[in-house]
């Protein structure tokens, strides 16, 4: 048989697996009493060896059966020492490594010298003969099954009878409904809804079921198992999309069409009434087409998080820290290209809190949460927290802010001067946090996305970094602006406020140009002055979009408001793409072409790369 | 080569009926039998493809019939005939292991659809 069209499902299922077998091992050492978490630890390793030797990964296999030989042991034992899980824990390590292989299509790497040293003194496992009879069933798939009769037809019963015989003779039948002895006890059903393990795939149920002209109605789609996607992320970009969804699609791509008929008769007519109705129609439609096709870019922040119980283990365990993790709102779903870049902010936050947040033991939560049509992911720890004062000197001290500005600076304020590059609290450079990678980087990641970091925190009340993020980048919801007759699109994530101001109000501050809001001076920086367009007409009202970059609110002065809405935005093509502080470009409804603003990019751009406001 | 059919019934005329609607689809009918135990025995003699299988008959019934043939070839296909509002006594020989029933008066079309499928 060939093999290799289940290398994809295999990989995936397999790093879904050793996912489990790492957060597991995780919970087993916190708790090491706690024999169900072994069994199910047992059963991760038991599955990937039967599906690396059915595929005939024999490095891959072997070492899965060795964990799961000394696991089976423990879980005889009852328990499970620490540091048998650091063996435990390197084994997957290595089994992920020998993913990578198998996915680079490399030989597998060898797991010699990982296998000479027993992971515990009692259990040597004896290498297996390939195929193992386990491995050699075939991959397994579930598939919810809806089928109904239709209404003329005799003997509907018995009918549904022969086709749950049919639908048994493809696999094992999960669940029925209705149940087989209600049918055999004579019920009046005529719809059958069934959940079948199977090996093989829904089109050749469907097919299958083709020849019962019985059938009305047929619906087979594959459930969506919780992380099954995550662990494709991890290697791949394809997606499982439940069929239901695609019929959606065709649905209303169907009242899309009919919708463009109503509007093409309409105009001809030129009944303006009913143009007017089916242009209402139209925007209901693109709303819900919209609406559906998010659903397929939209993955659990679980996907994320996963990672991070072995992550902080791990940390804590180099530091010498007693840490808990928790992990909050770990469904709540994000477009799966934030997520994607999520990741490293993500861990450089925890690593953070571990580091500089937690002094000797404390608790760390990781939440996530809707708010309206955005997504908050928290990181908060209630170790020893910031102080804006002592954040204001180093800042002083190594020249990223005046002592003016320092003295002027709110307290919230401070906490965003971690975000400054080259800005770094902890007295010496730890391993866990290293160098380099700093607050900056998460802070230009979460900007990138449209989203925004918000820093809170008090001394010995820990630290809350939060991010506030767009659902999905490819729509989103945009003011336009106008400079020198021309539109340009702002992400309102990015927007904190617009504001018409005097002249008047506007001051020197040595060669800058301020203004005072709510008694804090802010910068004012001109659009068509970074744009290189030439200067405006002294006007008495000023338009200010009040943003915030690099931790500083700045007032970016336009020539006009233009109003919100929702646009598509498109990367630009090479070479524009490397324009710095353009975000993308969008068409508008008249057919010109809109850019969109990087503010943080654009901002850089002014001062030439260096990142002083 | 052509499927071969084995058709029970008591009815001269539902036996005829059948016969001319397998033979007009090219299927070889290679035996009738009018009662169950007289099917068993031209089963195990014959080994047909399938047999058309009448539930309702005198003495032997088509369902015991179809437990004797199943216990001698499990793998038999019985397709079973059946009158309207008979629904319970076709679920029975479902459960016992018949391939899928047909329900009289016979429409040659649906006969023949059901047929094909079970074959293949």
């Amino acid at each position: 048989m060939d093999m290799t069209k289940y290398k994809a499902m295999f990989l995936s299922e397999s790093r879904e697996h050793l996912q489990k077998m790492a957060t597991l091992l995780v919970e087993i050492e916190a708790n090491p009493q706690n024999s169900a978490s072994l069994d199910a630890l047992f059963r991760e390793a038991h599955s990937i060896k039967g599906m690396a030797a059915s595929m005939g990964y024999q490095q891959t296999a072997n070492l899965a059966h060795q964990l799961e030989d000394s696991l089976d042991h423990f879980r005889q034992l009852g328990q499970i020492d620490s540091a048998t899980i650091d063996r435990l824990l390197a084994g997957t390590d290595l089994l992920a490594r020998l993913l990578e292989d198998i996915h680079a299509d490399r030989t597998e790497r060898s797991t010699a010298a990982f296998l000479a040293v027993p992971i515990a003194a009692a259990t040597q496992a004896a290498p297996i003969a390939a195929p193992i009879s386990a491995a050699t069933l075939p991959q397994t798939s579930e598939q919810q099954i809806r089928l109904s009769l239709h209404e003329s037809i005799a003997a509907p019963g018995a009918r549904l009878l022969v086709l749950l015989k049919q639908l048994e003779s493809l696999g094992q039948i999960l669940a029925c409904q209705p149940e087989k002895n209600r049918i055999l006890s004579g019920g009046n059903y005529r719809k059958l809804d069934v959940r079948l393990k199977t090996s093989v795939t829904g089109a050749e149920i469907k097919e299958r079921l083709k020849v019962y002209s019985e059938i009305s109605q047929l619906d087979i789609q594959e459930p969506k198992p919780p992380t099954a996607l995550g662990a494709a992320m991890a290697g791949s970009t394809t997606v499982r999309i439940p069929t239901e969804l695609l019929d959606r699609f065709i649905h209303l791509t169907g009242e899309l069409m009919t919708n463009r008929y109503m509007l093409h008769s309409a105009a001809q007519q030129k009944n303006w009434l009913s143009l007017n109705e089916g242009l209402g129609q139209l925007a209901r439609l693109v709303k819900n087409l919209h609406h559906q096709v998010l659903k397929v870019r939209m993955m659990p922040v679980e996907t994320v998080t996963a990672r991070l119980p072995r992550l902080v283990r791990d940390l804590a365990r180099t530091s010498n820290k007693e840490i808990h993790l928790e992990l909050e709102g770990s469904g709540i779903e994000l477009d799966r290209a934030i997520l994607e870049e999520l990741t490293d902010p993500l861990v450089h936050m925890v690593r953070n809190a571990v580091d500089h947040g937690i002094e000797h033991r404390g608790t760390i939560v990781v939440r996530a949460w809707r708010q309206r049509d955005q997504v908050m992911l928290q990181v908060a720890d209630n170790g020893r927290g910031m102080d804006p004062q002592a954040l204001r000197r180093q800042a002083v001290n190594k020249g990223l802010i005046t002592p003016a500005q320092a003295q002027i600076m709110r307290d919230y304020e401070s906490f965003q001067l971690v975000c400054l590059p080259g800005f770094s609290t902890a007295p010496q450079v730890t391993a866990t946090s290293g160098r380099g990678v700093g607050m900056d980087v998460v802070k230009a990641a979460v900007e990138k996305l449209g989203g925004v970091l918000h820093i809170e925190s008090a001394p010995q009340q820990g630290t809350r970094m939060t991010l506030k993020l767009p659902l999905s980048v490819a729509i989103l919801k945009a003011l336009l602006v106008r400079v020198d007759e021309k539109l340009v699109a702002i992400p309102l994530t990015r927007v904190l406020q617009t504001l018409e101001i005097d002249s008047a109000q506007i001051q020197m501050s040595g060669k800058h140009r301020v203004f005072s809001h709510h008694e804090e001076l802010l910068p004012l920086v001109s659009l068509r002055k970074i744009l290189d367009l030439p200067n405006p007409q002294a006007a008495l009202q000023i338009s200010v979009v009040l943003t915030e970059a690099f931790g500083r609110k700045v007032g970016l002065v336009v020539d006009g408001f233009a109003g919100q809405r929702e646009v598509f935005v498109q990367s630009l093509p090479a070479p524009l793409d490397h324009l710095k502080g353009l975000g993308g470009g969008t068409i508008l409804g008249d057919g010109s072409i809109v850019f969109l603003l990087d503010i943080q990019g654009i901002l850089e751009r002014r001062r030439g790369g260096e990142p002083k406001v | 080569m052509a499927h071969r059919i084995l058709i029970v019934d008591d009815a001269l005329f539902m036996r005829n009926m059948l016969r001319d609607i397998f033979v007009g689809a090219g299927y070889d009918v290679i035996g009738e039998a009018e009662n169950g135990q007289e099917a068993v025995r031209q089963y195990q003699q014959l080994r047909p493809d399938l047999v058309t299988m009448d539930i309702v008959m005198p003495e032997y019934s088509g369902i015991e019939a179809l437990q004797d043939i199943l216990a001698f070839a499990p793998q038999a296909r019985v397709l079973m005939c059946s009158a309207l509002g008979q629904e319970t006594m076709v679920m029975e020989a479902l459960e016992k292991g018949a391939c899928d029933f047909v329900i009289k008066p016979f429409q040659p079309q649906q006969v023949l659809e059901v047929v094909a499928r079970v074959l293949n």
